[in-house]
Order: C-alpha cells, then sequence, then structure tokens
C-alpha cells in the first residue's frame, strides 16, 4: 500500500507535466505551420551578400552562411522530421499493438516466433538499423520511415504483448469468459483500458525518439542531404558560425530541444 | 513494576478523532490483546505507542516506558527506543526481513549495530538466538528459503536482539494457516516469560483467547469493552463484543443439511492435480448436488483452490475424470473470487458491468433490482468502480452477478478471507440462503476449518501435499461424503 | 541456465538478423559498385573490367538472391567476415583495432554516469517528494529531452570554444576523454539516476526497510546493510538495457569528435557502403549487447539469491 501512496504523492506533479508538454509541442507546430504564413519566404533562396547577417523582417532569425533565412528553413525542418516520425509512429504503433495482441492472445509458435524477433531487435541499437535500411532504401524520407517503424514497433508489442497477457490472465477475464462473453467484448472492455494509456506515453517517447534519431544522423552527414533544411544538418552546418551568427545556431537547438522535452512531458513518467 | 504505561492516547486526523482517549499498561508476564476489525484504531493505537504514525495523523497523550516519559505528539523521540526497550514482530514477517541476507546476519546486526557486540560475538549470539526458537541449521537460509512460522521466529529474534523487554506484534497471524496459530501464541507467550512485556494487535479471536491475560475490545476509534480475557471472552456485555464474538465461525451454529435431491451437478473420479510438477493431490472422488453446500478445506499450497478449476473445466487434472451435468445453457458453471475487486474490470462503473451480463444473459427486465435488493446492497454502489467498493459489498455485487447467469453450479473461492468476521458471516449466509433457494450447487473453499465444518453437507479437507493428500478424518468429522476413499 | 540459453537464442537471432540486412544493403549497391569496391580497393588507376568482374563475382553481386543469401550467411557462420572493401584488410583486424579505442570510452562514460546518477537518485528516493526528488525529476526530464548529439554541441560551444578549457577533438591524452565522456555519461546518468531513485522510494517503503528501524539500526545504517544492495539489483539489470543507449552515443559522439572507434568506423563504412565492414562492426555491437546482458543476468544471480531459485 504504501509504495502506492509514494507514487500517489508524485502524481499531482503530473497533469501539470503533462499539460506543459503539451503546450510546448503545440507551440512548436504552430510555429511551423503559421509562421511561414505570417512571414513569407523561401528557405532554398541563397542570397551570399546576407550570408550570417543578423535578423530584419523577412528573415527574423537572421541568415545562415548561404545567406538562407534560418528562419523558414527552421520552419520547414520543424515540418519535415516530425511528419516523418508520426508516420513512423503510427506505423509502428499498428504493427505493434496488433501483433502483440495476436502473440498474447494465441501464445504458442507465433508468441515465441515474434518474441525472438524482439528481444533480437533490442539488441540492435535502433540508429544501426536505420542506417541500414537508410542505405538499402532509394529516398531518405523513406528510408527514414521504414527503419524507424522497424526500430518502434518492438516497444509497442513489448508492451501490448505484456499487458495483454497479464489481463488475459487476470481473475476478472475468467469471470467474464465464465459468464460467456466473447473475444471482442474482452478486447474492448479489459486489454483496451489497460493499453490505451501505455500507448499514448509509447507513442509521445517514440517520435522523440524518432525525431531524435533523424535530427543526429542528420549532424553526422548520414541523415537528409543538403540543401534539405532538417534540424541536426542546420546545426552542424551552422556550428562553425557560432562567434559570428550565434542566434542562427541557437535557433534549431532551442527548437529541437523545445520539441523534444514537450513530447517527453507529454508522455509522462516511465521508469525508462 | 509497569513496563509501560499510556496515558489518554488520542489520534485526529485533522479535524476528526479517529481514535478516542485511550490509557492502558503493560505489566510483566501478563499479555495484553487489543482487539477490533479493520477500521477499529486498534492498529493507530500500536503505531502511537511506537512513534511511527504518519505525519498528516496527530497524536496526544503520555507514555511512559521504563524511566521515560514522552510525549505522544513528538514522534521523533520514540526512535532511540526501537529495538532497545520496544521490539516489533511486524505483520508478514516474509516480507520484513531483507530478500538478500541470510537469516543469521540478520539478526547478528542487532546485536552488533544496537547493542554493540563485536562482530564474531555477535553472529555467536545470533546463531545461538536462532537455535534456542528451533531454527538450527537454517542460519544460512535466505528468507525466501523460510516457511512462514520461520520467517516470523527469526524476525522475533531479529526484534529482540537489542534488548527490547516488550514485544508489540501487530496482526501476528495475517496469512499464516490457521494450524500455525497456536504456534504463534506459544512464541509470544515464550519470549514474553515472566519479566518482559507484550502487547498484541489482532482481530484473530483465537489468538486472543490463546494469549490470555487483559483484553481491549475497539471500534471506530473507540473502547468497546476490556477486562481480563478469559472473562471478556466467557461473558462480552457490549451488545458489539457479542456480535464480534458471534461472528467467529467456531461459535457459528451449524447449518441444518439440505435434503439431497437428483444426480450429482458435477463429478469427480480418481481425481488427480499436479502444478509445476509437484503433485498437489491424488485419488480424490466427490459429488456435488443440486442445493448442497459442499466444502473443501485444508493448508494453503494443498491445491483446495486448483480443485474448484478442475471442476470448472479452467485446468486439466493430471489423472482422473470430471463430468458435470448438463445444464440449461453453456455457462452455468461459475466461479466468486477470493479478491472481488481483481474479478471486475477495473476500469468500468460496476453498473455498466452488471448491465453487460443483464444483456448477455437475456435477463428479465428489473431482475438487477430484484437480486440487488435481495442482497441488500444500495442502489448508489453501481454507479461506483470496484476499487471504490467495501470488500464485503464487492463480493455480493459478484454474486449478484453470477446470478444472472441463473447458475446451476458455484464455485466459491475463499470467498471471505480478506472480509472483517462479521461481514464473513452475512456472506456466508447469503451464499448459503441462495443455494438453498435457487437450487444451486455451492463448492465453498476455504482455509477456515471451523468455518467449512459449521457450513458445508458434505467436508473435503485436503493435507499439505506431499505426503499425497487424504482427507483429514478429524477435520471431516461432519458426515463426510461417502464417496470419498 | 534457461536464462544463458535464450541469450544464445537472442545472439543468433542477431546474428541472423545482421546478416540478412547487410546482405540486403549488398544487393542493393548501385550498378556500378563492383567497379567503385574494386577502384577502393585497388586504386582508380589500376581498375579493369576483369577486376570489376571478379569483385562482382566474389561478391555475388549478380545471381540469383537465394544462393547467394545462404553463402552470405555460411560465411558468417565460419565466423569469415571478409575484407574491408575500402582499405582491403581483413574487417576483424580492422574492428580489433577500433574495439579498444570504444570500449575505453564507453567504460569512462559509464563509470562517470555512475558517479553521477545513483548517488543522487537514492538520496532523492530516501525523501520522496523532498526538495532533491523534484530537483532531480526537472534535472533528469531536461537532460532526457536532450540527444546526445545536442549535448555534445552545447558541450563543444560552452567548454571548448568559449572556454577553451578543453580540446574539441582529437585522441590520444585523457583530456581527450572528457568531452565525448561527458556527452555520453550526462544522459546516462540521468536515466540512472530515476532508476535509483525509484527503486529506493520503492524499498524504503517496504515492510523490511521499517524493520531494520524497528530492530533499532539507524537510517545510515539501514542505508548500508539493506538499501544498497537492494537497489543494486534494479540498478544493474537496467545497466544491461542502457548498453544500446550507450552504443548509439557512442556511434554519434564518436562521429563528432573524431574518436577513432568502431562506431566512427561504422558510419564511414555506411558512407562509403563497405558492406563488409558495416556488417562487422554491426555484428560486435550486436552480440556486445548479448554478452553484456549475459554477464549481468549472472550478477544478478548471484547478488539476489531468489532469481538463481
Amino acid at each position: 500500500m504504501s509504495v502506492v501512496e509514494i507514487h500517489g504523492a508524485r502524481r499531482p506533479s503530473l497533469p501539470l507535466a503533462r499539460m506543459t508538454g503539451a503546450t510546448l509541442v503545440v507551440l512548436v507546430v504552430l510555429f511551423a505551420l503559421a509562421g511561414p504564413l505570417l512571414v513569407p519566404g523561401d528557405p532554398f533562396a541563397q542570397s551570399l551578400m546576407k550570408a550570417l547577417a543578423g535578423p530584419e523582417a523577412a528573415a527574423p532569425l537572421g541568415y545562415d552562411h548561404l545567406g538562407r533565412s534560418v528562419f523558414h528553413r527552421l520552419a520547414h525542418a520543424l515540418r519535415l522530421s516530425p511528419l516523418i516520425a508520426l508516420a513512423a509512429v503510427a506505423t509502428a504503433g499498428a504493427a505493434g499493438l496488433l501483433l502483440g495482441t495476436l502473440a498474447a492472445a494465441q501464445g504458442g509458435w507465433a508468441d515465441r516466433i515474434l518474441t525472438m524477433l524482439a528481444d533480437a531487435l533490442l539488441a540492435l541499437p535502433g540508429l544501426l538499423l536505420v542506417l541500414i535500411v537508410l542505405a538499402i532504401l532509394p529516398g531518405t524520407a523513406l528510408g527514414f520511415w521504414a527503419g524507424l517503424s522497424l526500430v518502434l514497433w518492438v516497444e509497442f508489442f513489448r508492451l501490448t504483448r505484456a499487458a495483454t497477457r497479464e489481463t488475459l490472465a487476470s481473475p476478472a477475464v475468467q469471470a467474464s469468459r465464465l459468464l460467456g462473453f466473447g473475444p471482442a467484448y474482452l478486447f474492448r472492455t479489459h486489454v483496451w483500458p489497460e493499453i490505451a494509456p501505455m500507448m499514448l506515453t509509447a507513442a509521445a517517447f517514440g517520435t522523440a525518439t524518432a525525431i531524435m534519431a533523424i535530427a543526429a544522423l542528420g549532424f553526422v552527414h548520414v541523415g537528409m542531404r543538403a540543401p534539405t533544411p532538417e534540424l541536426g544538418l542546420m546545426m552542424v552546418e551552422l556550428l562553425p558560425y557560432w562567434r559570428e551568427a550565434p542566434l542562427a545556431l541557437l535557433s534549431p537547438v532551442l527548437a529541437t530541444f523545445a520539441l523534444l522535452l514537450g513530447l517527453t512531458l507529454l508522455a509522462g513518467s516511465r521508469e525508462t | 513494576m509497569t513496563l509501560l504505561k499510556a496515558e489518554d492516547i488520542s489520534v485526529r486526523d485533522g479535524g476528526t478523532v479517529i481514535l478516542e482517549p485511550l490509557s492502558l499498561q503493560l505489566d510483566p508476564g501478563e499479555p495484553l490483546v487489543i482487539l477490533g476489525e479493520t477500521g477499529s484504531g486498534k492498529s493507530l493505537m500500536a503505531q502511537a505507542l511506537m512513534g511511527t504514525l504518519p505525519p498528516e495523523l496527530d497524536a496526544k497523550g503520555r507514555i511512559a516506558i521504563g524511566t521515560q516519559v514522552l510525549n505522544a505528539g513528538a514522534p521523533a523521540r520514540f526512535r532511540g527506543l526501537w529495538g532497545r526497550e520496544i521490539g516489533v514482530l511486524p505483520q508478514e514477517p516474509w516480507l520484513s526481513l531483507d530478500p538478500l541476507m541470510r537469516a543469521r546476519d540478520q539478526v547478528a546486526e542487532t546485536h552488533a549495530l544496537v547493542r554493540g557486540l563485536p562482530r564474531g560475538k555477535a553472529r555467536a549470539r545470533a546463531g545461538a538466538d536462532l537455535a534456542a526458537l528451533g531454527l538450527g541449521g537454517s542460519e544460512t537460509r535466505y528468507p525466501h528459503e523460510l516457511s512462514g512460522g520461520m520467517a516470523q521466529r527469526v524476525a522475533i529474534a531479529a526484534a529482540r536482539a537489542g534488548g527490547a523487554r516488550i514485544v508489540i506484534a501487530d496482526e501476528p497471524t495475517k496469512g499464516l494457516d490457521a494450524a500455525r496459530r497456536d504456534d504463534v501464541a506459544a512464541l509470544l507467550l515464550t519470549e514474553m516469560g515472566e519479566t518482559g512485556g507484550l502487547l498484541v494487535i489482532t482481530h484473530d479471536l483465537a489468538l486472543a483467547r490463546r494469549l490470555g491475560g487483559r483484553a481491549i475490545v475497539l471500534r471506530a476509534g473507540a473502547v468497546v469493552e476490556c477486562g481480563a480475557t478469559d472473562q471478556v471472552f466467557a461473558a462480552p456485555k457490549a451488545p458489539y463484543t457479542k456480535e464480534f464474538f458471534a461472528a467467529d465461525p467456531e461459535r457459528w451454529a451449524p447449518r441444518r443439511h439440505a435434503a439431497r435431491g437428483g444426480p450429482a451437478v458435477v463429478s469427480a473420479k480418481g481425481l488427480a492435480l499436479s502444478r509445476g510438477g509437484r503433485t498437489l493431490f491424488e485419488d480424490v472422488s466427490l459429488e456435488i448436488f443440486q442445493g448442497g453446500v459442499f466444502g473443501v478445506t485444508g493448508p494453503s499450497g494443498c491445491g483446495k483452490s486448483s480443485l474448484g478449476d478442475a471442476l470448472l473445466g479452467l485446468i486439466d487434472p493430471a489423472r482422473g475424470t470430471v463430468s458435470r451435468r448438463s445444464g440449461n445453457h453453456p455457462n452455468d458453471f461459475q466461479k466468486l473470487y477470493q479478491d472481488p475487486v481483481a474479478a471486475f474490470p477495473r476500469k468500468r462503473t460496476l453498473g455498466q458491468t452488471i448491465a453487460d451480463t443483464a444483456r448477455l444473459c437475456g435477463a428479465r427486465p428489473g431482475e438487477i433490482e430484484t437480486l440487488r435488493d435481495r442482497l441488500g446492497l444500495a442502489p448508489g454502489l453501481l454507479a461506483r468502480r470496484p476499487g471504490a467498493v467495501s470488500g464485503g459489498e464487492l463480493q455480493r455485487l459478484s454474486l449478484l452477478r453470477v446470478l444472472l447467469r441463473n447458475p446451476s453450479f458455484i464455485f466459491a473461492d475463499e470467498p471471505t478471507s480478506r472480509l472483517d468476521p462479521i461481514t464473513q458471516a452475512r456472506v456466508i449466509a447469503l451464499l448459503t440462503e441462495t443455494t438453498e433457494r435457487d437450487g444451486t450447487a455451492l463448492l465453498l473453499v476455504s482455509h477456515d476449518a471451523a468455518l467449512i465444518r459449521n457450513t458445508a453437507d458434505t467436508v473435503l479437507a485436503l493435507a499439505a501435499p506431499r505426503p499425497p493428500c487424504r482427507p483429514d478424518a478429524a477435520l471431516a468429522r461432519r458426515r463426510v461424503a461417502s464417496t470419498l476413499h | 541456465m534457461s536464462a544463458l540459453a535464450s541469450r544464445l537464442v537472442q545472439a543468433i537471432m542477431v546474428a541472423l538478423l545482421i546478416g540478412a540486412a547487410t546482405f540486403a544493403m549488398m544487393r542493393s549497391l548501385p550498378g556500378d559498385a563492383a567497379w567503385r569496391i574494386a577502384a577502393g580497393r585497388y586504386g582508380y588507376d589500376n581498375v579493369d573490367a576483369a577486376a570489376a568482374d571478379a569483385v562482382r563475382a566474389e561478391l555475388g553481386l549478380g545471381g540469383p538472391a537465394l544462393p547467394a543469401l545462404l553463402q552470405w550467411l555460411g560465411d558468417l557462420a565460419r565466423l569469415d567476415f571478409g575484407t574491408s572493401l575500402v582499405t582491403g584488410r581483413p574487417v576483424a583486424a580492422e574492428i580489433a583495432h577500433q574495439l579498444g579505442a570504444s570500449a575505453s570510452l564507453a567504460l569512462v562514460a559509464v563509470l562517470l554516469s555512475l558517479l553521477i546518477g545513483p548517488p543522487l537518485g537514492i538520496l532523492a528516493g530516501l525523501r520522496p517528494g523532498g526538495p532533491l526528488d523534484r530537483g532531480l525529476l526537472v534535472a533528469s526530464t531536461g537532460l532526457k529531452a536532450v540527444p546526445q548529439f545536442l549535448m555534445a554541441l552545447v558541450l563543444i560551444v560552452a567548454l571548448a570554444v568559449q572556454l577553451r578549457w578543453l580540446p574539441a577533438a582529437g585522441h590520444g591524452t585523457a583530456r581527450h576523454f572528457i568531452l565525448p565522456g561527458l556527452t555520453l555519461a550526462l544522459g546516462l546518468a540521468a536515466v540512472n539516476a530515476r532508476i535509483a531513485r525509484d527503486a529506493m522510494a520503492r524499498i524504503a517503503a517496504m515492510p523490511f526497510w521499517r524493520f531494520a528501524q524497528w530492530k533499532g539500526l539507524s537510517e545510515r545504517q539501514t542505508l548500508i546493510r539493506h538499501g544498497l544492495r537492494n537497489v543494486s539489483v534494479p540498478l544493474i539489470t537496467y545497466l544491461g538495457l542502457q548498453f544500446v543507449t550507450l552504443v548509439e552515443g557512442v556511434i554519434i559522439v564518436e562521429s563528432i569528435f573524431g574518436w577513432p572507434g568502431i562506431g566512427h568506423a561504422l558510419v564511414h563504412a555506411i558512407f562509403s557502403r563497405d558492406v563488409p565492414m558495416v556488417q562487422g562492426t554491426a555484428l560486435v555491437l550486436g552480440l556486445g549487447f548479448v554478452v553484456v546482458n549475459a554477464a549481468i543476468d549472472l550478477a544478478v544471480r548471484h547478488l539476489d539469491p531468489r532469481v538463481a531459485a
């Protein structure tokens, strides 16, 4: 009982944290979607005359080393990787949910093979898998989507499988079965209410992981290719000019941090 | 000389008094028993004496121990008494031992750190303490390798190694089989001896009677009755005490036997069950009849719950056959659970779950309300979730749910083991009434032999596995089924 | 025993997965891959059609897929990792050369993280809801939202560029360990601290913790005798799972700081489509996880007698 109380004592801060997280995410998304509408501009247009110049009306965050508007590149970058991340999380979530429920409900060989596969994937660093898939598939965005889906489904699968197994073995499900309820009812009233909150948490974490991966690989020049505006790529391009144009570097750094922090807070506390 | 004297101890939670002023004293060689149900305030009293009340609660009163006088409202000062003056025998001794430390080390550290003995001497003393309690040879075992009773003896040795003369035991029989109660009482009395003090907090009437000494009966934070334990038991004065004692299964009036009618609803022949490669019992044959109560009892781990599951077809027997009479519909075999909270969908209101069941079973309109009134359940309960309803009410709601199925057989698996005695008596009475009225066959499983003896028409007593389970003649003295071997 | 057996199965599955993935990578190399590989191996001046054909035949770049896959996995099973397409040296030798640099960096990072995270976590867990606990929650949540590359960037800008205290890149002296080591350690510590905190809070709420104090032990004695060992079990278990995070960090951090380790080599190999090197490094990283976790299984078994039972 006292363990529950300890966690209970921490609960009140959680909705606040989640609200803060949601606010941060909404702000970043709003900037990405509405920013270019308020201040029209082209993320690719170069003007070497303005290289590393400070902010002005047409480029509220100044210019990068090639004289491109950091504001518009950032807005573009903040649409690109979150979109890929969401697509990957949706795919991975659907696959993980389906396979996890299947493994838990069926048991036997289907369960054993899926678990073995998931365990093997768990041993591999996600970035490594993404890199290999990127090398196989044509098109970087497609590669990221496929690679990240491959990495992320494991978490959804493991959570779903564990929760479904536990729920299906519970007296509550046994009682419902004895009363004659069918599988659809069992899933709807017993399994889904247990999984749903976990799915939200895992989806927020998964989105953060995916955005981090895209940016990290961009940062070490093996992700998105120039001149695509991408968060990691922008940072590594602007790093040498830190002294001349600190704002140009700080903008993608702070935006990335705000987005990732928002997603982490939105995910809520969990032991990972 | 009095060992401990507490005067006008009271506990408040904000503005509400949750323990009315209470005075007590502990004398050498005379146990003091605080008796009461859950919520009676008996644990609060113990916590106030030890200085372990949660910080949000306020205690008042004076406590004199030896030469010291302490204020119950300043719990920090009690800390120095722990182990040195007061030894606490905790609930669930198994969980109170460090799972990663050997038995002797857990006793030796008290000798070394509290009494200040050198290491080697502390270990030797700890070994001697354990040997004196009959634990010679188990010194190097880890807690998970000890039985519940052994863990309790290790705990009492560890609790007293610091030199404490007073022992406070909080529900020392919780989670223990009935057969172990007498051992616990004997252990506590021996440890107290002629010169020690013993305060026991319990709801276990058998334990209280065995301990003797003096008793205080608490209810809702107030003293109902106090006096010499023998006197209180022989002639309870307060109406609540009478009701409380009458709820003890030992004192129940044996139920009138139902007339056996018709073919068996369920029967088993030469049944053997095993779990994890270990045989639980072998060669059990039985028949359960319409309108009859078939009771199964035995120590934990003997397979009594598994027997019920096998009769329901939830687990497969290792050997033997189970035959169920084909009933009105495929789902007319139902089960009631030990922990009713776990038997309902957690995040749905009880009303929704019950309405789902009624729809599934094609219940007549108004049937839920009829059953609800019959089982004495308030209508408002249905709007709540399973976690927000008391255990007794929830078990009755479980009964309501299975009755919607119009069952021909109900397996009640320890349905009252988590309920207070008075609630237990009510739930069992409702169960037997239902059996007789609806002509259901009831399989009642309980660790409480007295409960089974006074409730069932037929008793099967299972022994702990290995030696293989045989029906125990002494326990099954009431008209044991002729079909038992 | 069954725990070790399942680790063995995991190792085999890891090897199969990597073998299949790198085979697919090989097959998807663009059409002139053989020519490029031959050029990488022998120098552009020495490449002719015959050399390219030899490479094509050797790597099974043409022909049906299934026999080629089986041959590929067969080579893997014989622990024949082939030669680097770029340097022409055996992959095993290349990796043996780089492994030490990565392992020493990883070790420094883990030790550093253990010095920072668990002590803070344990102190916070002893007073759940207290100021330290709340501060640590904020700090670790913030740190968890900082990816390693961002941490590296911040540390480089602050400590190397602005303050000029430390070298931003390079390898060789102890000073070179500080920035990459700290980058990795801070991320690990953010998680370590939470694990230790939750474990400590859980243990401090357990009956045996209270009972130890009832026996007369002081809070410090209780922590030393009953807290640390019990906290270490989940902490060590979690350390094994963190290995993946560590490896991902090593890949990124080595690339950023120009650390001559296996992660750096992997990124290079991917970039230049040096498939045998990709396979070799990926195998070392994947199997490293399995080996480390098998060792941790054994350690936990030793610490916690209940697991062995």
